[in-house]
């Protein structure tokens, strides 16, 4: 029984865990700009893609993996924000702004996807892995890489977490899409604040890019790899909260690892949604309502 | 329906009717069978097209997921077409009330919930059944299933061959007309009024005494049979089905083409479908970057006309008359 | 608008029609292919595979006096996209043959509207066995090697290698998928290996690790999978980082590590074998004519798609000039048991079932070269012909 635990279950939960830390940190992305301004971002996954590729060209250019985890969101961040200025907000207070921001987001992902392949190429690119070797966790062998992902993603989280409701940055945010018109009243720049959420929540996207390109690897059809699973997390954990988006993710990925074990592989995603399909039924809103309760 | 959008209606729907003429008329001069057969799948994909209206104009509900009666609609019928009796009455008869079953079954998950989330789950129910095909075996899993005769139909005093494209054409055409006007007739009904009243104001409709569930259900299963109808038609066209039919792709083209036509107009479904269809045709052949051109398209069409070609068409009108 | 869309159609198709009066013009050869999607990469080689044929014979008089002209469409693998594309090279364009698809799907969907409008088309990549087998078309050609015949190709060298091995499959689920490992373990077992395990995961899956527990604990000295693309670099630079492969001989399908995927899976792919019909390494002259003409081209190097499609062209010039003509029936019965040389050397395409016969080598992946270990010669390679269609 020990044993079992030991070298079939342990090994499984630890791996969901470390796709888990990926999955959330593309989750946060999407919910902050699905929860916090009520935009669907189809081409979410597209920024995840660009910060893959940006993250590999740069590497290419000689600068060390670690510079590009900071470069690279900031590359990211006047794309975000021209998206958000330019397009997004044209839309933004049409009657159909839901079915509109879709389309159009859907409409610069397809853009998106063919311009990489036509600037970087139809192959496979992968950057080399920063940390190699591997280590002993409870008897099964696991590579370095991974232990760091799963240590520096639970960091990065917990800072955004910060960052959203324990900051005057944060506070600002969260009153300017709460309430549009009394935040901007009180002097707060409204516009500039949406652009820049946007912004960041691709900027997140495009950094966990970087992060799991090692792992994943690069190629212009990479943007719809996590979408699916982003999406259903968001939904299950909750429009806009960031805890909620933590557990469904820790929670969906480790029903996906698990499950392999008992069923065939091909299920697991289905199962996801049935989760997802469940939760919409029955409790809307996710397990964690929006923006109040973290 | 104001005046300029009831004039732009007919319009279009003269202009469609037109188009099929000069067609056809084509056709029998040059021979030419592609350009009828891919109107015809024009017309067959604005089948589906009219379902995603029928739900987002009309009801206000955006579906992200009839892929999924499509594509079940199309198996069907290649199962029942290849396998069992090449009959296109009894075809189109069981799809009709298969879909209508699948229609009513699936209503009981979807709508539970509204807006963005309804969205959400008919995407997510398309997913799985998507996948399920594509896993089974006997359906031809990813390679789908080939081999699907082509079709007569009997009629009492001719017999017509679905194998010839002006025949195939119009069959197609008269069938979405018939769709295209029971929905329409549907539109001016007490049901079509209280859709309307859940289109712009859903929460009200049971303090005045109405339930919103049943008419919501009416018209998903409405849906799920147009979508199911023009599903069954693919395969007598292609010879084929394959699991690629049930993707997001499908059921986000569709709400694309509906987007462009005219939200609630039902014949920019059609006629978006069609434009689409040419569109991506003649891109497609001038070159191999067509998507970034259709994402291009799409993102101009969204942020300018955003009440699609019905929608500049009524401005037009409305600039004339007021000229 | 919709004035200007008529307009529009009437004339391409009056464009189109005129072209094809001119009988006596360029043979054109339609090629639908995945240009855009995930498949690019492989639409890619075959496009360059086609296009420096093609280029090649133009140069020296064409075929029968007339230039061929290739005519490229995007199929984006999908079969729905792939018919329509076909469907318009066949009746608007005319085309005299056709080629290019990728999946098994289109093949088949493709092929069946060939039979419909009485042309002829090869496929260069398909190697779902069931295209020369059971769903076999007489309208359908094929020319590159068959998931059979690579894997009896790995399997004797893995008989004599790593006898009574103990093996463990990993495959991604689609139809491709399964029936290579199935091909290859059927073919693995009457040669005395023993399965300890398979996983069939969903096809762009992105971690494989969840699986790793599983193979360690049926503790294979052989792991076979018939993965490909992207999903070849996740599979086999994770198992490189878990340690999985550590003491296993890594075997596979022809199509899982191809010059799309090497370069970003490096040296995971270090002593990777598989069954295959090209390798850039062969020796033979017509081999290092092809690589320089190919290298001096398109400064890539060619890999077994972009080779079978340069040989697809020679095939056809065969077959046009032993039928001297480009009727569909005439040229047909001219491919039947017709042998032409290609950088392979010389292959037959078998009247029977329509299936190309070759040599087929193994290949070990050593420093990023596929270095030829082993070779097994046509006849055995091909297995029976179980078309029973024609």
């Amino acid at each position: 029984m020990l044993e079992s635990l030991q070298y079939i279950y342990a090994p499984q939960i630890i791996n969901g865990l470390s796709i888990g830390v990926a999955v959330i940190l593309m989750a946060l992305g999407l919910t902050i700009i699905f929860g916090l301004l009520d935009v669907i971002n189809m081409s979410h996954g597209e920024f995840y893609a660009a910060g893959a590729f940006l993250g590999v060209s740069l590497m290419g250019l000689g600068i060390s993996f670690w510079w590009t985890l900071i470069i690279v969101p900031l590359l990211l961040v006047p794309f975000g924000y021209l998206m958000q200025e330019l397009l997004i907000k044209k839309v933004f207070h049409h009657k159909d702004r839901h079915i509109l921001t879709l389309l159009l987001t859907f409409g610069v992902a397809t853009i998106l996807e063919d311009l990489y392949k036509v600037i970087w190429g139809a192959n496979t690119a992968k950057p080399a892995t920063p940390i190699t070797g591997a280590s002993e966790v409870l008897g099964v062998m696991f590579p370095n890489y991974r232990l760091f992902l799963m240590m520096f993603g639970a960091l990065l989280i917990f800072a955004v977490w910060l960052l959203i409701y324990k900051t005057s940055i944060g506070s600002i945010v969260r009153a300017a899409t709460l309430d549009r018109n009394m935040s901007a009243s009180l002097g707060i720049p409204v516009n500039r604040v949406y652009a820049l959420t946007f912004a960041f929540g691709v900027a997140l996207a495009a950094l966990s890019g970087v992060l799991l390109a090692p792992i994943y690897s690069v190629f212009p059809t990479m943007g719809k790899d996590f979408i699916l699973m982003a999406f259903a997390v968001v939904i299950v954990g909750g429009l806009g909260s960031i805890k909620g988006a933590v557990i469904a993710g820790l929670l969906l990925t480790q029903l996906q690892s698990l499950s392999s074990l008992f069923i065939s592989p091909v299920w697991s995603d289905p199962i996801v949604f049935a989760v997802m399909v469940l939760v919409l039924m029955f409790k809307p809103s996710g397990l964690y309502a929006g923006m109040k309760n973290g | 329906m104001d005046k300029y959008q009831y004039q732009a209606v007919r319009i279009m729907e003269y202009v469609m009717l037109v188009a099929a003429i000069i067609l056809i008329i084509f056709g029998k001069i040059t021979g030419d069978t592609f350009f009828l057969r891919l109107a015809t799948e024009a017309l067959i994909f604005g089948g589906l097209a009219l379902s995603v209206d029928l739900l987002l104009g009309i009801v206000g509900l955006l579906s992200l997921g009839q892929a999924l009666y499509f594509g079940f609609g199309a198996y069907l019928s290649a199962l029942i077409l290849r396998d069992w009796v090449p009959s296109f009455w009894l075809c189109i008869l069981l799809v009709a009330i298969s879909s209508a079953i699948l229609g009513w079954v699936t209503s009981y998950i979807a709508l539970r919930s509204k807006g963005v989330y309804f969205a959400l789950i008919s995407f997510g129910l398309a997913q799985v059944f998507a996948k399920s095909i594509y896993n089974t075996r006997a359906l031809g899993a990813s390679d789908g299933m080939v081999g699907v005769p082509i079709v007569q139909i009997p009629l009492p005093f001719l017999t017509l061959n679905l194998g010839d494209a002006i025949t195939f054409f119009v069959v197609t055409f008269i069938l979405m007309s018939c769709i295209y006007f029971a929905l329409k007739y549907f539109l001016y009904t007490p049901l079509g009024r209280i859709w309307g009243g859940v289109r712009s104001n859903e929460s009200r409709l049971p303090y005045l005494g109405y339930n919103t569930q049943t008419p919501k259900r009416i018209a998903f299963i409405l849906a799920a049979i147009v979508a199911g109808v023009s599903g069954a038609l693919y395969p007598m066209l292609r010879g084929f089905v394959s699991p690629e039919l049930m993707y997001f792709s499908v059921s986000g083209n569709a709400v694309i083409t509906v987007v462009l036509g005219g939200v609630g107009t039902l014949i920019g479904s059609l006629f978006g479908s069609s434009l689409l269809m040419i569109l991506k045709s003649i891109i497609g052949t001038l070159t191999f970057h067509h998507h970034i051109v259709i994402g291009l398209l799409f993102i101009v069409v969204v942020i300018f006309a955003p009440k699609g070609i019905v929608g500049i068409l009524c401005t037009k009108l409305k600039e004339r008359a007021t000229r | 608008m919709q004035m200007k869309k008529i307009v529009l159609a009437i004339s391409s198709v009056l464009l189109g029609s005129s072209i094809a009066i001119a009988a006596d013009g360029p043979i054109k050869i339609g090629v639908v292919t995945p240009l855009s999607g995930t498949y690019t990469p492989i639409g890619q080689q075959v496009k360059m595979g086609l296009e420096l044929a093609t280029k090649e014979v133009n140069a020296s008089g064409g075929i029968m006096g007339r230039k061929v002209e290739l005519i490229f469409e995007d199929e984006e693998a999908n079969p729905a996209v792939a018919t329509q594309k076909a469907e318009k090279l066949f009746q608007v364009s005319n085309v005299d043959f056709l080629t290019g698809t990728v999946n098994s799907g289109s093949t088949l969907a493709v092929g069946q509207l060939a039979e419909r409008n009485n042309k002829l088309i090869a496929t260069t990549v398909s190697f779902a066995d069931s295209i020369t087998s059971d769903k076999c078309s007489p309208n359908v050609f094929r020319v590159n090697a068959r998931a059979g015949m690579q894997s009896a190709a790995l399997a004797t060298w893995l008989a004599k290698e790593k006898p009574n091995a103990n093996v463990f499959y990993i495959g991604p689920d689609y139809e491709m998928g399964r029936s290579t490992v199935s091909a290859f373990k059927k073919a693995a077992e009457e040669k005395g290996a023993k399965s300890v395990g398979e996983i069939f995961a969903p096809l762009d899956n992105k971690d494989y690790s969840p699986y790793f527990g599983q193979v360690r604990a049926a503790k294979p000295n052989v792991i076979y999978t018939s993965v490909a693309g992207n999903d070849t670099v996740r599979l086999l630079t994770q198992m490189s980082e878990y340690g999985v492969n550590k003491g296993v001989t890594l075997v596979g399908a022809a199509g899982t590590v191809t010059s799309q995927n090497i370069a970003a899976t490096g040296s995971a792919a270090e002593g990777y074998v598989t069954g295959v019909g090209y390798s850039a390494k062969a020796d033979t002259p017509a081999n290092k004519k092809f690589l320089a003409a190919f290298q001096a081209e398109f400064k890539t190097q060619p890999d077994l798609y972009g080779t079978d499609s340069y040989g697809l062209i020679y095939f056809y010039k065969a077959a046009v000039e032993k039928a001297k003509s480009t009727d569909t029936d005439k040229v047909r019965a001219a491919m039947k048991d017709l042998e032409w040389s290609t950088p392979q050397g010389m292959k037959k395409m078998r009247g029977g079932d329509h299936q190309a016969m070759q040599e087929m080598y193994a290949v070990k992946i050593e420093g990023g070269q596929f270095n030829v270990i082993g070779r097994v010669p046509a006849e055995q390679a091909i297995g029976p012909d179980t078309c029973t269609r024609f």
